[in-house]
């Protein structure tokens, strides 16, 4: 097990230094210098030489990519994760007072996306090819083609005209414990957003690997022994049928987190991902390299996660 | 002396003797047959094709004149749709929006697929260091969540119809990569590529001539199967800003022109781009899986 760990985190490791060299060229070597992206191209007219160049100077860009690089990596190092071009806020301080909201979406619509996929999948599995199947694919397949931001958009109109309601407005940095009233309100909307998209993942997978565990022998004897098939399903075969679930569910984890930049925006939910829709727009470079650069590391880390959760519940994957 | 790739798959050996639309026909009312679903969606995304093509035609008012006299109306006679702040007609917007975003998703999906599937032959047919590194590089490239790639990208290179292209289109490279390489490691140890080899063909010549003809059915596949995400994706940037810059419309920046308009975006505004979107990724998402179904059975969820 030990072994496995180590070996799956190298890897992540090496991973990791492919991103930030993948980051560092898109944002660096990309047609247009960095000044271009701040300042647009019209803005970049305007500029004189002398400016260009001291304005070069004191952002680091003068100096060649390797030491560049370098110093960058020094940052996240430190801790300190670049400044951004337009705000006092570094890049750090930012991600700790405006990620706990974007993580807490993130998990609640984990959770919201188990108990939404699982029960269908369940009903699904059981009856295939019935009325009840039917519904619950064409539902799924249309959750599939739904853009979250948009379904946000009608929820945000259609709870203000339909209830007069709208969701408190805050700055961001609340702990769900200090005000899980408040914290709830703000992120229950994109996280049932973000849930049915992954739902409709989930009880797909879960079905047809219910499906394919349903005819093992295991269940056929536990059938046998005159266990119920309530009994059956829920001890014997569900729990094995699981696993390429909880994969599947990691991998999402890494795509909602993508997918709440669009949904934040929708909803006005102060977290990371509209901080990463506003550093899009003034065309920030040093906040979206290491925002970015963030993104990929948590969304590698999942997996790493998962294949480890994984290894630890089925022992023979360990051993391969 | 060159040697026929022999590949038998049922049905085929009848069905080549008659006259090429025939074959078409008969391959359409087959595909209609196994999955009429499928044969209907197919339809819609024709239809929407279709009327992203003929748009300038269908259209009522030009997308980008604005009406002074009818600024931020509801759905009316003269509006079916409502206008914009500007009085700009948004049934006519959303039928130009849909030439816009076919052929973003269109090229995009053509050009990313084709160069990771050629990228995918040379790794799988050449294997060795080569293989191992773009392996790497592939993984660091599906290191990033989709949406977040095309993102940077898109800022990077600056707002415009090429830059989204090539945006959503790197985002497919991996994909097609490890698909084709995993198709071709397998075909490799086929015996009509040992039947070639042993009648002196070169590896150029096998690679081309042998291998390549038997990826062209995974690589419609993928290709077909991602026009769905990259219509979701190119929306996605559209809303946020870095997708095709206004006033061109697209169903994406329509979207977020909405989100600007006011503290409270009129709902027509809000929900017939929305609509477009939805309707059109449902097509190429179910027109898609019938045509994995039909071209092979066995990719099933591999893609």
């Amino acid at each position: 097990m030990y072994s496995y760990i180590v070996r799956r985190l190298a890897f992540g490791g090496i991973t990791v230094v492919g991103v930030s060299i993948i980051v560092f060229l898109i944002m660096r070597i990309m047609p247009g210098d960095p000044l271009t992206a701040i300042f647009g191209p019209e803005g970049m007219t305007k500029l004189t030489e002398a400016q260009r160049q001291s304005y070069m100077e004191e952002l680091g860009l003068a100096d060649p990519l390797i030491v560049q690089y370098f110093n960058w990596i020094m940052d996240i190092v430190r801790g300190e994760l670049g400044r951004s071009f337009f705000r006092a806020e570094s890049v750090g301080e930012m991600v700790l007072r405006r990620g706990p909201l974007t993580a807490q979406i993130a998990i609640l619509s984990v959770i919201l996306s188990w108990i939404l996929g699982i029960p269908v999948a369940i009903v699904s599995a059981l009856r295939p090819n019935t009325a009840a199947d039917n519904t619950a694919r064409v539902i799924s397949i249309t959750c599939l083609a739904i853009p979250g931001f948009w379904l946000g958009m009608l929820i945000v109109l259609g709870l203000l005209f339909g209830f007069g309601y709208r969701a408190p407005q805050t700055a961001g940095g609340l702990g769900l414990f200090e005000d899980p009233g408040t914290v709830l309100q703000i992120i229950i909307g994109p996280a049932f957003v973000l849930a049915l998209g992954q739902a409709a993942y989930i009880a797909r997978m879960a079905r047809s690997s219910l499906l394919e565990v349903i005819r093992e022998d295991y269940v056929r004897t536990a059938r046998a022994k005159g266990l119920n098939g309530r009994l059956v399903v829920s001890l014997h075969a569900l729990p094995n049928a699981l696993l390429p679930v909880i994969t599947l569910s990691g991998i999402l984890l890494g795509f909602v987190l993508a997918g709440s930049i669009p949904v934040e925006r929708a909803f006005g939910t102060p977290g990371l991902g509209y901080a990463m829709f506003t550093a899009v727009n003034e065309r920030d470079i040093f906040v979206m390299q290491n925002l970015v650069f963030l993104y990929a590391v948590v969304f590698v880390m999942l997996n790493i996660t998962v294949d480890i959760i994984i290894a630890w519940i089925d022992p023979r994957i360990r051993y391969q | 002396m060159t040697v026929q790739p022999e590949t038998p798959t049922a049905g085929e050996t009848g069905r080549a003797a008659q006259p090429l639309p025939t074959r078409i026909w008969g391959g359409l009312r087959h595909f209609a047959r196994r999955s009429p679903l499928s044969a209907f969606w197919g339809c819609v995304a024709l239809l929407i094709v279709a009327m992203a093509v003929a748009a300038p035609v269908i259209a009522p008012y030009p997308p980008l004149k604005s009406d002074f006299r009818s600024m931020q109306k509801a759905p009316y006679e003269e509006h079916l749709f409502g206008t914009d702040q500007i009085g700009r007609d948004t049934l006519s917007r959303v039928i130009h929006g849909s030439r816009t975003s076919l052929i973003v998703a269109f090229a995009a999906v053509l050009l990313g697929t084709t160069l990771g599937s050629f990228w995918g032959l040379a790794c799988g047919f050449l294997g060795g260091r080569f293989d191992i590194v773009s392996q790497r590089i592939i993984e660091f490239l599906q290191s990033f969540p989709d949406l977040i790639l095309a993102m940077a990208i898109a800022m990077a290179l600056g707002s415009g119809t090429g830059t989204v292209i090539i945006a959503i289109a790197i985002t497919r490279i991996p994909f097609g990569g490890r698909v084709i390489r995993s198709v071709v490691l397998s075909l490799k140890e086929m015996s009509f590529v040992e039947a070639a080899r042993s009648l002196g063909a070169s590896n150029m010549r096998i690679m081309l001539f042998h291998i390549l003809p038997q990826c062209v059915a995974p690589y419609l596949i993928l290709a077909t199967t991602h026009l769905g995400v990259a219509i979701i994706i190119e929306a996605s940037l559209g809303f946020l800003g870095v997708g095709i810059p206004p006033p061109a419309p697209t169903w994406g920046n329509m979207l977020a022109d909405a989100l600007n308009a006011g503290i409270v975006p009129p709902w027509w505004l809000v929900l017939f781009p929305g609509v477009a979107i939805t309707i059109t990724v449902l097509a190429f998402n179910l027109f898609g899986d019938g045509i994995r179904d039909v071209l092979d059975p066995r990719l099933r969820g591999a893609v």
